[in-house]
């Protein structure tokens, strides 16, 4: 297991030493989101992203569909008349404690930053295309127009200027909260019990907050009224790469069958 | 389109407005794969250049030079066609040299990229040693390099495959290497049976044969203990090519047995042989593509190992 920790966001922070900063991430809550797309559209805007083209999904107002390799915000809706409701949940990449991503890169244009956000150096990555499906949430995602991978940066270069990320700085009724993640989590925790104290919302939930989950924890959190399931969030997230030892055992099992097995294929009489 | 689309785009206005209490407008939760056609061949090749390496080497200890040949020509093939495959499925291609820029041993692929890189050089380096230098010394040195490397490259495309969050490799991780490493001895076994001569063909034949039977028996073991999560092998494409390899490997079984003397029957068991592996790897990709498509999969797997105290790391 010392491999894989030595892969989590704190260590890695930490080989930055005297340009280390203080985590920093998101704190998504759910309750306060109007689905005005704002974030969307803030940070294809930054990012200077391209658009997605017009189509018709009728899946209420949601015609963003996914988090891609050009979309880096994405507003899902649910709606649930049953219960008099519409959900809204403005989804982003996690920034994992373990990414698996991060981990499975092979070239290394992965990268953790000084805040401990993930990143993809674009200048670096090929487009293998490995860290697609090993992405717990699905976020990540090769480029069609140009053919390597991209994700939300959580705005890592107006990080650097002291800039909130464009979409926290659009959001209307700060859903999106930004900020050092210790911070952000103590929020969370005073929000949630407000908001459970309200008999409509006993099922509300932090959902990543960490550390106790299969990623420990993410830098970008959601405070949820429904199932994570119901958001497409996946309900017990694993980073993959916590299981490679065992993976890389069973291999050797194999390997070690393989020698034997044509070694025994060999045996007797030349012929 | 090119191999970038997705399906998980839904049917227009037939589809309900509704969202599915289990998911999000039964869309996607992860990402199915991004590999091209390129890469379930390269598996195949990669797994069938590993075998022939460590046959080659046994070969040689044996006395059996020409099969240790005809499997060093196999081995090259290999490590000549791999990178070129890889490379060929890259988003930015010229970028291929990138692969080497790091070692990353939380990554199966830059592990794999250093063993074949590695293996490609003790091939060649023994093919030089015996044919241009005249140094059989060097050449057995590098022999066994590549016997040693051989079937790590065999077997990483499972760990490989089974280092993301797909459910149908994810959860197949204990038996996917045996898969593979079957598969790659009927590879390279069927390669020999074909090309050596008569007289040195035996190992070849019961590896091929062996091989076959033993790819069929693990894979079944695989998609058993899957249970639900192992759906996609009979359904789709990755059920057509999962029956197609199936098929063909009886076939090539039968017609080794039967035609256990005539070389013809031999090449022609080696083709099918060779067809059922390739299909095998096809039906993996396709298999893994099918299961992260439908988010049923990922919800069934995780609230079920929620509902069993959840997260703990494997053992």
């Amino acid at each position: 297991m010392e491999l894989f920790e030595s892969t989590a966001a704190s260590a890695e922070v930490a080989t930055y030493g005297e340009d280390a900063e203080a985590r920093k991430g998101f704190f998504t809550d759910t309750t306060l989101c109007i689905g005005c797309k704002a974030c969307e559209v803030a940070c294809k805007e930054w990012n200077q992203l391209p658009a997605d083209g017009y189509r018709f999904t009728a899946q209420s107002y949601d015609n963003t569909g996914e988090l891609n390799g050009t979309t880096w915000r994405h507003v899902a809706f649910v709606e649930q008349p049953e219960k008099s409701r519409w959900l809204m949940e403005s989804d982003v990449c996690k920034h994992c404690t373990h990414a698996a991503c991060l981990d499975v890169c092979p070239t290394g244009a992965l990268v953790r930053t000084e805040y401990g956000t993930v990143i993809v150096q674009e200048d670096i990555c090929n487009g293998c295309g490995y860290c697609v499906p090993a992405c717990p949430f699905g976020v990540i995602d090769k480029r069609e127009t140009d053919g390597h991978v991209g994700k939300c940066t959580l705005c890592y270069d107006r990080l650097r200027d002291g800039e909130t990320p464009a979409c926290a700085k659009a959001c209307p009724t700060e859903s999106i909260q930004y900020g050092d993640l210790d911070e952000l989590r103590r929020r969370a925790d005073a929000r949630l019990e407000k908001v459970r104290a309200d008999e409509r919302f006993t099922d509300a939930s932090l959902y990543l907050r960490g550390p106790d989950d299969g990623i420990g924890g993410a830098g970008a959190f959601f405070l949820l009224l429904d199932k994570p399931e119901t958001y497409g969030l996946p309900p017990d997230p694993v980073d993959t790469t916590r299981d490679l030892p065992v993976m890389w055992r069973r291999a050797a099992y194999a390997m070690g069958a393989i020698v034997g097995a044509i070694a025994l294929c060999s045996l007797g009489p030349r012929g | 389109m090119n191999t970038l689309s997705r399906s998980s785009e839904p049917a227009g206005l037939e589809r309900a407005v509704s969202s599915p209490p289990d998911s999000y407008y039964g869309r996607p939760i992860v990402k199915p794969h991004v590999w091209t056609p390129y890469i379930p061949w390269y598996f195949w090749i990669g797994g069938t250049t590993g075998a022939a390496c460590v046959h080659g080497f046994v070969a040689r200890l044996r006395g059996e030079d020409e099969v240790a040949d005809v499997q060093r020509w196999v081995a090259f093939a290999g490590i000549v066609t791999s990178p070129v495959l890889l490379i060929l499925d890259l988003g930015v291609r010229r970028r291929f040299l990138n692969m080497l820029r790091v070692f990353k041993p939380t990554s199966p692929m830059s592990v794999g990229s250093w063993v074949l890189t590695a293996l490609g050089g003790a091939v060649t380096g023994s093919l030089i040693a015996d044919e241009i230098l005249g140094v059989p010394p060097l050449a057995r040195a590098c022999d066994a390099v590549a016997a040693l490397l051989g079937p790590v490259l065999t077997t990483y495309t499972a760990v490989l495959v089974s280092n993301t969050a797909t459910p149908v490799w994810h959860e197949a991780h204990a038996e996917l290497p045996l898969v593979f490493a079957s598969s790659g001895i009927a590879g390279a076994g069927a390669c020999a049976a074909a090309f050596a001569p008569a007289a040195q063909r035996r190992s070849a034949r019961r590896m091929m044969i062996g091989g076959a039977i033993a790819m069929g028996v693990t894979a079944r073991e695989m998609e058993t203990r899957l249970g639900r999560l192992g759906e996609p092998y009979s359904q789709g494409k990755a059920g057509a090519f999962k029956r197609a390899s199936s098929a063909l490997a009886l076939t090539g079984v039968a017609v080794a047995l039967l035609g256990r003397k005539s070389t013809a029957a031999n090449r022609v068991a080696a083709a099918l042989v060779a067809a059922a592996g390739i299909c095998e790897r096809f039906a993996v990709l396709d298999a893994g593509k099918q299961s992260a498509e439908d988010p049923k999969y990922v919800v069934h797997q995780q609230r079920e190992t929620l509902a069993e105290g959840g997260r703990t790391p494997l053992r």
